[in-house]
């Protein structure tokens, strides 16, 4: 067992007693320890309570009680899914010492599958950013080049498994936060359809996009994940409680004829970079190489009018759901002598920069004289994206275009250029508006050697389809490597 | 004041609704003693991650109230979030109802001045209520509090508020209003209108029209914790009102709080600075559709109304109407009143003996007609007996006593009284009257002998059988026997 290990493999091999639990972990640990300080890829590193977990499923694995998909499949969760009695941060001052009463849904599926945490990994702050350079606790560095961000907001996770710290992670993504650093670190990372996957326990950014989803090196293993979180969970109203297909039956290697895959050809202009540009027609090509026909699809308003539309749904939503850290019930809470000093100094000192950015933006958009003019309009616009990408599958059963149009920027290049680092989700964030689920797989490094991202998005509920055609381009370009050993 | 200033009230009544658990969580609503902070959740207490899940009953209950209102549901409605900071409010948002709310329009019929009044209803929308801060000054007031503490046991139970159109005119009529929505949510079931303990809140909007009949500057009078406060802080600011304006100075829109210690409304501007909610679509609660067959489902559900009542207490047991309002205040006052009849008790008996035995004991807190003391197949049979002649209404109500004092049963208490049926026979009556006339041999004697010329020792006689048969005997039988014998 080792660092390439894909989750499947791995939960197998302790299944079948070729290997334990705790061996498992223990290799697991060491490759954290190597490498972690260089990455800071974790928030909260659960060193101890990772071995004594093992240990005790290795009882109860010789006993005969314990068994799942994840058997002693060591996992990493991105810091804003509630632990039970672990710090949950949100890479942020305002909770860095809160800790939880209760497990998020998802964390308690993975346990029961019998994965086993390790940490809790880092993110900009409030999964708000493209770069994880937001985080209260310092930005994580991307495993390919530590001089440069993993993207963002689920940086840690997705560097987590890039550099075989896990072989699966969870991350959240409301505009891009799990694709978008998939793309950056060289790994797969899959955003559900809204509703598919329980948000009880996840801290809210912005309720109507946010969605939890996994990373994966394979996308077997993102299947495993899909299968083991998508359970309906009645604590979310959001959550729609229907059959869940066989997700692993889905990602089996099948051909791809009669699957039409849309390209988005006017995407892929000379704001994007050159070399992401020619992997899409790459994997275009692998596509219709394995059976699929290939259609031209447009999406105008998604391309030109998404990012500001989600730049004022996301913070609206944003304003209202991080104005609870007031500093009354739990989290930090600053001395003062009344009320509102009380809430001006512990917001003040508890929100970083770029959370009170749009903060005041959400406030903003929502307030009364200006409502119609932003929000109600930027509801009219996410409205307009839903039905275009409804008309682009009445041509196409899948479409394929960028996950994001740069690769991973150096540390600091856009710290200050807010609205260029927003840029960075210019293709990742129509697909949360409209609710569907996309995934980013990575098909190969440039000539720097820094990982290339390509993105798959299904309508709503498609993710076996997803899948399906991920395993196809999998076969063609391979699994992901682990950074800097190995593979491509 | 000149001839033409009147009174515009409307009012926007919040009430609590009796669901089993909280709006958006599984706590128990019942907090009223808890110790502070024991009935809460993550969900209700706001915590990072947590969402909330409608509770069914909650919209059922508000259904039940929109209906009785004859307002129109809606087809589909929604939830939105009113954000503010406060400490009493843990999301920082309350979820409430904006532009499309649960019902609209309606009206209410109330009872005030001796006559009927419709006043309209505008709207009538769910939300949640927050919790409590508790103030630590000597008086429980904020001025002077060292500190504050939160109970949050009252966060996330589920409110209704009713909006009625500005259609009271007078501070008394508003009072009505109340009392009459208060009855309906008990007819209902889904409240206890309890204003005391705030399961019942009325906010006012109270405006006094300008002399040349444009309405004046409305202002919002708000901390009103029983009716009479109601009633009262009305009242108070119509004076106030008016002085502004004889005055010559103009009304100011604002938020006023009733204290009811020194009797005044107090301007509350500073402490509550003009609010922009910023009111947006509920984005963890998905829409909430009303069909047509829940609809007819829960109308099936509905009790009698207490107009529907009325009428039919009017016409069938021949009761006058302020009988009746006082029959059908309370839904199980009303239950009781018919339970008795039912059992065969002659309508105009009952109802005399509600007005004047049942009254008098409610009054001194002695009966709930919630939760009788005697069950009413008693009380019937007690009256019953004197429906058929075999006691009188006043050995009734010492029959009454017994029972409510010894828990017995009419006809135990009856027997304890030596008033079982049949012993008023003219034969047992002989034999009474010949015990007294031998006991007293010597009055009789007397008469006998002719010197009770005024008839005096032969009413002392009367009053001794009287005595012993308590008054169940008829006098001119008594009389009669009474004469015979003694001659």
């Amino acid at each position: 067992m080792n660092e390439f290990s894909s989750a499947a493999e791995t939960a197998s091999r302790i299944r079948n007693g070729d290997i334990t639990a705790s061996a498992v972990i223990e290799e697991t640990l060491r490759v954290i320890e190597e490498k972690e300080k260089d990455l800071n890829a974790l928030i909260t590193f659960l060193r101890e309570e990772a071995l004594q977990e093992a240990k005790e499923l290795d009882r109860r694995i010789a006993a005969g009680e314990a068994d799942g998909p994840l058997l002693g499949v060591p996992v990493v969760v991105k810091d804003n899914m509630c632990t039970k009695g672990i710090k949950t941060t949100c890479g942020s001052r305002i909770l860095e010492r809160w800790k939880p009463p209760y497990d998020a849904w998802v964390v308690e599926k993975l346990r029961e599958a019998g994965a086993i945490l390790v940490g809790k990994s880092n993110m900009d702050e409030f999964a708000m950013g493209s770069s994880t350079e937001h985080s209260a606790y310092g930005p994580a560095s991307n495993p390919w080049d530590i001089e440069r961000v993993t993207g963002g907001s689920s940086g840690g996770s997705a560097a987590s498994v890039s550099a075989g710290y896990v072989p699966v992670a969870l991350g959240s993504d409301t505009g891009g936060s799990i694709r978008q650093p998939a793309a950056f670190c060289g790994v797969f990372g899959m955003k559900p359809t809204y509703g598919l996957v329980s948000r009880f326990g996840l801290v809210a950014f912005a309720s109507s996009l946010d969605q939890i989803g996994p990373f994966a090196r394979n996308v077997e293993d993102l299947a495993l994940m899909l299968s083991v979180i998508s359970e309906h969970d009645p604590r979310d109203a959001t959550c729609v409680g229907a059959d869940r297909p066989d997700y692993l039956a889905a990602a089996e290697r099948s051909s791809l004829a009669g699957v039409k895959v849309g390209v988005v050809r006017e995407f892929l202009t000379a704001a994007v970079e050159p070399e992401i540009s020619k992997v899409v027609l790459d994997t275009a090509a692998a596509m219709k190489e394995a059976g699929a026909s290939l259609v031209d699809v447009k999406l105008p308003s998604a391309g030109k009018a998404g990012l500001p539309c989600y730049y004022i749904l996301a913070p609206a939503e944003a304003s209202s759901n991080l104005a609870r850290y007031d500093g009354i019930r739990y989290g930090k809470r600053e001395e003062a002598c009344d009320l509102m000093e009380l809430y001006f100094k512990t917001r003040g000192s508890g929100f970083g920069k770029e959370v009170k950015r749009r903060i005041l933006t959400g406030t903003y958009v929502l307030s009364s004289g200006y409502y119609d003019a932003y929000y109600l309009r930027a509801l009219k616009v996410r409205r307009l994206i839903c039905m275009e990408f409804e008309s682009a599958f009445e041509k196409a059963d899948l479409i394929l275009m960028p996950t994001a149009p740069s690769l991973p920027f150096r540390k600091g290049e856009l710290v200050d250029d807010p609205l260029q680092m927003y840029m960075s989700d210019v293709f990742t964030l129509p697909v949360n508006l409209a609710g569907l689920p996309g995934l980013s797989m990575c098909v190969g490094r440039s000539g720097k050697g820094l990982p290339l991202g390509v993105q798959l998005v299904a309508p709503q509920w498609q993710e076996s389809l997803i899948l399906k055609c991920g395993r196809a381009v999998e076969d063609a370009f391979g699994p992901a490597p682990v950074a800097g050993r190995g593979g491509m | 004041m000149p001839e033409n200033v009147r009174t515009v009230i409307g009012l926007e009544v919040h009430v609590q609704l009796a669901t089993k658990s909280k709006m958006f969580c599984t706590c128990s609503n019942d907090y009223i003693g808890a110790v502070p902070n024991s009935n809460i959740c993550p969900v209700c207490l706001g915590l990072p991650g947590t969402l909330p899940v409608l509770n069914g009953k909650v919209v059922e209950f508000a259904i039940k109230a929109a209906m009785a209102l004859g307002s129109k549901i809606a087809k589909r409605t929604w939830f939105h979030r009113k954000n503010y900071f406060y400490p009493d409010l843990p999301k920082a948002y309350q979820i409430s109802q904006y532009d499309v709310p649960l019902a609209s329009g309606g009206k209410l019929v109330i009872d005030t001045e001796g006559k009927k009044k419709t006043i309209g209803i505008t709207r009538l929308h769910l939300e949640e209520d927050a919790g409590k801060l508790v103030h630590q000054a000597i008086d429980g007031r904020l001025s002077g509090a060292k500190y504050s503490l939160v109970d949050y046991n009252r966060a996330g139970v589920p409110l209704i508020e009713i909006v009625s159109e500005p259609d009271i005119s007078s501070p008394s009529e508003a009072r009505d209003y109340v009392i009459r929505l208060r009855q309906l949510v008990r007819y209902l079931g889904i409240s206890d209108g309890d204003m005391e303990s705030g399961s019942l809140r009325v906010d006012a909007n109270i405006s006094r029209t300008s002399p040349n009949g444009s309405f004046g500057s409305k202002v919002e009078v708000k901390n009103m914790n029983s009716l009479s406060a109601l009633e009262k802080a009305l009242a108070y600011e119509e004076r106030r009102q008016d002085d502004v304006l004889r005055g010559g100075g103009a009304v100011l829109q604002e938020t006023r709080h009733w204290d009811d210690s020194s009797g005044r409304t107090l301007s509350s501007r500073g402490k509550e600075e003009a609010h922009d909610y910023r009111y947006f679509p509920e984005p963890d609660l998905p829409s909430v559709a009303i069909t047509e067959e829940q609809v007819q489902k829960i109308r099936k559900t509905l009790p009698e109304l207490p107009w529907e009542k009325e009428i039919r207490f009017i016409e069938i047991y021949c009761l006058s109407p302020e009988e009746t309002d006082l029959l059908i205040a309370k839904k199980d006052m009303a239950e009781y009143f018919e339970s008795v009849v039912k059992a065969g008790v002659e309508p105009r008996r009952a109802a005399n003996w509600f007005k004047t035995e049942i009254m008098r004991l409610m009054n001194e807190g002695r009966f709930e007609p919630e939760d009788p003391a005697i069950p009413a197949d008693e009380l019937a049979n007690l009256l019953k007996a004197v429906d058929r002649g075999a006691i009188s209404n006043t050995a009734a109500k010492d029959v009454w006593g017994k029972m409510l004092s010894e828990g017995f049963t009419a006809a135990e208490a009856m027997e304890m009284l030596g008033l079982s049926e049949g012993s008023l026979e003219k034969e047992r009556l002989r034999k009474i009257i010949e015990g007294i006339i031998e006991e007293h041999h010597e009055v009789t004697e007397e008469i006998r002998s002719g010197k009770d010329t005024k008839g005096k020792k032969l009413k002392f006689l009367f009053g001794l059988v009287m005595r012993e048969t308590r008054g169940q005997a008829d006098p001119e039988e008594v009389r009669s026997i009474l004469e015979e014998m003694v001659r």
